[in-house]
């Protein structure tokens, strides 16, 4: 015998340990540091409460025009020498916009830190914003959001928004916007949003050496010239529901495959059941060994993966489970896909599923957290969800100790199988005919 | 300088298995990593994409590991698993607490060296399927999709081990037999193939004697063929075009070149020149054609190197049109620029940039135990050394401009160029 047949127990296990967090006040704002020693590289992000959210109507993709329009020059320096000076510290801006918050975040190797903050505060807080870039920029973004469009899935996201939270709804339109609200985006409204909501002095949160990193001296480059008091949060929009479910189809001539996004709204993140929510559709559809993924990748051969999960910001939240499967078997794939939710909804989890799940979200906090960026991602949850420094322990423990009932009971009350909206993004010539006589539900085409 | 400041301890099984370990005690995760030296550059013709599907079937039981059970095993204690297959190696990973290393090491024991007698038709009749909806998602469907296979059939000549593209044709899939596959694993799966590491909270002492444990007993593969011969007379002689109308929202253009090996002086030169030429906002590609003459789309534009280590690897060139920019404007601007590296040597500061970035992109591959035990298994699979792994760093920051002018006199030659062209079906821009 040349393997050993038994399989190995673990060792002992170590703490689990969070970065220990220090907190800074200075010129207005709060700087956040997570210590990491050792690493050579320091990640430090700002973040602003400023977010897709706060866009006008018809105006969706303000925020991310004004996101690309930072590094075309400052108020000191032209959009040549900013990519020079920033790109020579060895960093670059990444600014982005989500529903809750205007982010841009700048890694650089530790003693370029301080240098490379001063300048993605000059890029946030004193672009030059000419009329002549931000109209390019502009066009630009609505090119780029063509050729995103061009691909699977973007139209498809787009369908099951509108069809979830309104399509007249700010939060039933594209986060980035669509091709036509970016078009429609003017310089003044790129101007006033800069106004309104990026002069504000925000949250810098920083991860890396912070024996040798200056908190204060970060916090005053990040603040400087800011003003302005935190804004109050609006409440979130509660959870309605389809009576029935209905598919929406997206037709994509000659797709080789099905796009398939299926979901209904869920509660927003501060939901006391986001443990037992999380777990229960991990089980459903996170890990590899999911049901989702165990039936339609393992077993039939559908698809290359499928995962189901919940995404929750403040206001709102939803279920949402994406794969992409063979033309050939689409209805049978959304079948089984609506099987498995109605499974899991009616008679909750096994003890052996919630073991892995349970074990793999805790495992992963500290598998996951491994470099300056990640942390200050996880910072980056504290802040916009107002969680406590010790939240990522109390997690673990939480992920470890929620009890089986308690999973099945949050399976039981937020999975909706008969509530889904089912968009399927593929060739419609090819597969209207076999999801209609599937009787899943009313097949609409998407007005996309 | 070092771009490796963590302890290296390097043993050799009597079998041949090569063991690296790497200790820190930073955070309480050890990554387990072994490379096998098989890639889809041993593909015989007719068999294009069997070691990516293998690797599939890699995760799929073993002797003493049912069907599903390594990712349950794996995922419910907390890691983080995959592994990859290029044209050089199939590598495999799993990022664990470290309470679970003897765990991560039987389970990759178990596959190297049992994994034959749980081989069914069924399970390679499924991965089948799997794989073949891999190639459907990530190249047939989407716009642009197959310009990586399109461009290795373009740069390296009929029966070179490059040739060919590793997620291999749906033919030779359709094709593939239990037999073949049984015959893969037991000619390279094989301890004097492989490299382990493992890197983060773990001794070496411990990993030693586990490795000894679990593989020791492993039986060496006494003649294992090496791949066809990568070897090239050197850059391409004629210029190669080729035009694909399809379905895609905008023109672009791929352009591309052989150039030196991976881990050779003349490849370090290259990948300097890839970031001086198309990596930020600050680079030649992006200040002249998105910036400057405003024909090229900023979030669509760059170059980079594609690290292959067993023959000259390829630079890759790219740009999207702007709407209503005629492509031949688009090529005219990209040659202009590649062009530019030889008439207009770089300067200090274009060359400083470039090296900036690299040092960050350097730093963050060795952020986590992961990307530090990969970069160990390379080393030690394509140098024989992973203590090599420190001397990439310093040999960027050691390149000169007119080092990077030699690297674009000698490779980016347009007599040796390959030019891909994807043109939208509607004719226009949009």
């Amino acid at each position: 015998m040349t393997l050993i047949a038994t399989r190995p127990d673990p060792g002992d296990a170590r703490p689990y340990t969070f970065p220990d967090l220090q907190r800074v006040t200075v010129a207005g704002g709060t700087v956040i540091g997570a210590h990491l020693p050792g690493q050579a590289l320091a990640s430090a992000m700002l973040l602003l409460d400023a977010g897709a959210a706060r866009e006008a109507d018809g105006r969706e993709g303000t925020a991310t025009v004004l996101a690309k329009s930072l590094e075309e020059g400052t108020e000191k320096r032209d959009s040549a020498a900013y990519a020079l000076a920033l790109e020579s510290l060895g960093a670059e801006l990444a600014p982005g916009v989500d529903w809750d918050t205007f982010r841009a975040g700048v890694s650089a190797p530790v003693p370029q830190l301080l240098d490379a903050v001063r300048l993605a505060a000059e890029a946030v807080r004193t672009p030059r914003l000419d009329v002549a870039d931000v109209t390019r920029v502009r066009d630009d973004e609505v090119t780029a959001l063509r050729m995103d469009w061009a691909q699977p899935g973007p139209r498809a996201d787009a369908a099951l928004r509108a069809d979830l939270f309104g399509a007249a709804e700010r939060f039933g339109r594209p986060m980035h916007g669509d091709p036509t609200s970016v078009a429609a985006v003017t310089v003044d409204d790129v101007l006033a949003f800069h106004r309104a909501w990026l002069r504000r002095p925000g949250v810098l949160l920083v991860a890396g050496d912070l024996s040798t990193l200056d908190l204060k001296a970060l916090g005053e480059a990040a603040f400087a010239g800011t003003s302005g008091e935190p804004l109050a949060v609006e409440p979130p929009l509660g959870v309605p529901l389809r009576d029935e479910r209905r598919i929406l189809l997206v037709d994509r001539p000659g797709s080789v495959q099905s796009t398939l996004r299926i979901g209904h709204r869920s509660p927003e993140r501060a939901t006391p059941d986001y443990v037992s929510m999380t777990l229960a559709a991990t089980v459903l559809g996170g890990a590899f060994t999911s049901r989702l993924n165990h039936l339609i990748r393992e077993v039939k051969g559908y698809s290359y993966g499928i995962r189901g999960s919940y995404a929750m910001s403040r206001r709102f939240g939803r279920f949402e489970v994406a794969a992409g499967v063979q033309t050939a078997v689409t209805a049978p794939a959304i079948v089984d896909t609506i099987g498995e939710i109605a499974r899991t909804q009616e008679t909750g989890v096994t003890e052996d599923e919630l073991a892995v799940a349970r074990s793999w979200r805790a495992g992963q906090l500290s598998v996951e957290m491994q470099t300056p960026g990640s942390i200050v991602g996880a910072l980056s949850t504290l802040v916009v969800h107002g969680l406590p420094d010790d939240y990522y322990t109390t997690l673990r423990s939480q992920y470890l100790e929620t009890s089986l009932a308690e999973v099945s009971d949050a399976a039981a009350r937020h999975l909706h199988p008969h509530a889904l909206t089912l968009v399927v993004e593929g060739d419609a010539a090819v597969i209207r005919d076999e999801l209609v006589a599937a009787k899943i539900g009313e097949v609409v085409d998407a007005e996309i | 300088m070092t771009g490796y400041p963590w302890p290296i301890e390097t043993t050799r099984l009597d079998n041949g298995l090569r063991v690296v370990v790497s200790e820190d005690r930073t955070a309480p995760v050890v990554c387990v990593n072994l490379w096998y030296d098989v890639g889809s550059r041993h593909e015989p013709t007719g068999q294009t994409g069997f070691a990516h599907l293998f690797e599939h079937l890699m995760f799929e039981g073993s002797q003493h590991v049912a069907k599903t059970e390594h990712m349950r095993l794996v995922q419910g204690n907390g890691g983080s698993l995959n592994a990859t297959t290029n044209p050089d190696r199939t590598n495999y990973f799993e990022t664990m607490p470290a309470e679970h290393l003897e765990l991560a090491l039987w389970l990759e024991a178990d596959r190297m060296g049992g994994l034959v007698p749980a081989l069914t038709q069924e399970t390679l009749d499924n991965q089948r399927e799997v794989v073949k909806n891999e190639r459907r998602q990530r190249y047939e469907n989407v716009p642009y999709g197959d310009a990586w296979l399109r461009l290795l059939a373009l740069l390296y000549p009929e029966g070179h081990p490059y040739h060919h593209a590793t997620i291999g044709s749906m033919e030779d899939l359709n094709a593939a037999s239990l037999d073949t596959f049984k015959a893969f694993h037991q000619q390279y799966y094989a301890p004097n193939n492989a490299v382990l590491t493992v890197a983060g909270d773990a001794s070496p002492a411990e990993v030693f004697a586990l490795a000894e444990k679990y593989f020791g007993l492993l039986e060496p593969v006494s003649s294992i063929p090496p791949a066809p011969h990568g070897h090239l007379p050197g850059p391409a002689t004629q210029p190669v075009r080729e035009t694909v109308t399809a379905a895609v929202p905008a023109p672009r253009i791929y352009l591309s070149h052989r150039t030196h090996p991976f881990g050779t002086a003349g490849y370090d030169a290259i990948t300097v020149l890839a970031a001086v030429l198309g990596n930020g906002r600050g680079s030649r590609l992006y200040q002249r054609l998105a910036d400057g003459s405003r024909i090229a789309q900023p979030d669509y534009i760059g170059s980079y190197g594609v690290d292959l280590a067993h023959a000259p690897a390829p630079l890759i060139i790219t740009a999207t049109a702007k709407d209503g920019v005629p492509v031949e404007t688009l090529e005219e601007g990209l040659t202009e620029v590649i062009g530019s590296l030889v008439t207009e040597p770089v300067t200090e500061e274009e060359l400083s940039r470039a090296k900036a970035l690299l040092t960050t992109a350097w730093w963050r591959q060795v952020s986590t135990v992961g990307g530090r035990a990969d970069t160990l298994s390379r080393y030690t699979t394509q140098f024989g050394d992973p203590g090599a792994a420190a001397y990439r760093l310093p040999q960027w920051l050691a390149v000169t401009a007119d080092d990077v002018t030699d690297a674009a006199k000698y490779a980016l030659k347009p007599e040796s160029r390959v030019t891909l062209t994807y043109l939208p079906e509607n004719g226009d821009n949009a």
